[in-house]
């Protein structure tokens, strides 16, 4: 079962030993329309935007303003309403799957993990990626060769343990860390 | 002001929990709760508390005090675990800061800290 969810924040326990957990909201969405092998056309609501084809969506669905993305998930729901959210008390298991914050153009020490060289004593070596092959032969870089480069902004998805569900609030507590920015959009998709 | 939700967990958290309201420059006695193996027992750690830091299931505090061989020891503790099985306020102290690293540097008579009386 898949939802869509925005991310909260981080937050800890008190028990012993504490663990760090993450809140996510599963946004409020509505099950317009099943198709075959259990998937739906679901509508959520996502800022403001809103077009022609949307309208036309929520005459065809006879949907209220706010609904205004649609998106196709796996869904538990027998016919259209209300997403069915009982799957999330169920579950123990969630994938996480949230775009990850954009770093921008960076250099392998952030982009890699390279340990880099000395800071100080005149190495002349601080943080360069260093070499990147051979000689003459082969004569060329190796492909997969670890580089500086774009970095983040790119979908990424985590397996978290399910700790906690609250369907008067629509709050799952993951253990652990997700990507992405607090604030932002994305799925859980529940297995078991 | 943080978020209402990550507030609300934490609350739901340490709604229960009854502590004593101290501050720093107050001396307390931490009951601490340690497990060796499967058995767990009670030790107390008991010292001038030089700082209260964060918020929520965050919040820690700091308890400084003189050990052995005149080594200063300095143990933070989660004010809401559940390692920590009390808090007694000793004394209260005098202090016109909230944190109190200024005494790491004093020794002896130059770190006490005046008894507040009301």
């Amino acid at each position: 079962m898949e939802f869509i969810v925005e991310k909260i924040g981080m937050s800890r326990t008190v028990s012993v030993p504490s663990t760090a957990v993450t809140l996510l909201k599963v946004k409020e969405a509505k099950v317009v329309e099943l198709k075959d092998n259990g998937k739906a056309l679901v509508a959520y609501s996502n800022g403001k935007k809103f077009n022609k084809a949307i309208e036309g969506m929520q005459k065809k669905y006879n949907l209220s303003k706010e609904f205004n993305r649609f998106v196709e998930l796996t869904v538990a729901n027998a016919e259209a309403g209300d997403l069915d959210v009982s799957a999330i008390e169920a579950g123990k298991v969630a994938k996480v799957t949230f775009k990850s914050k954009g770093r921008g153009f960076s250099g392998v020490i952030k982009r890699h993990g390279f340990a880099g060289g000395p800071k100080s004593h005149g190495s002349r070596f601080h943080r360069a990626p260093g070499s990147i092959g051979n000689c003459e032969w082969p004569g060329r870089v190796q492909p997969g060769q670890k580089m500086p480069g774009h970095y983040g902004n790119e979908t990424k998805t985590v397996k978290n343990e399910i700790l906690d569900f609250n369907p008067d609030t629509g709050i799952i507590v993951v253990k652990g860390s997700v990507p992405g920015a607090n604030g932002a959009l994305g799925r859980v998709r529940i297995d078991k | 002001m943080r978020n209402r939700y990550i507030e609300a967990f934490e609350a739901s958290q340490i709604a229960d929990k009854q502590l004593p309201e101290f501050r720093a420059g107050d001396t307390v006695r931490v009951a601490v709760e340690i497990a060796e193996g499967d058995k767990k027992r009670i030790q107390n750690f008991e010292g001038v508390c030089i700082s209260i830091r964060g918020e929520g299931t965050g919040k820690t505090f700091t308890v400084r005090k003189i050990g052995a061989n005149n080594i200063g020891v300095e143990r933070i503790f989660p004010l809401y675990s559940e390692s920590i099985k009390g808090i007694e306020v000793v004394r209260r102290g005098k202090v016109r800061r909230a944190k109190l690293y200024y005494l790491r540097g004093r020794k002896g008579k130059a770190a006490r800290i005046k008894e507040l009386r009301k």
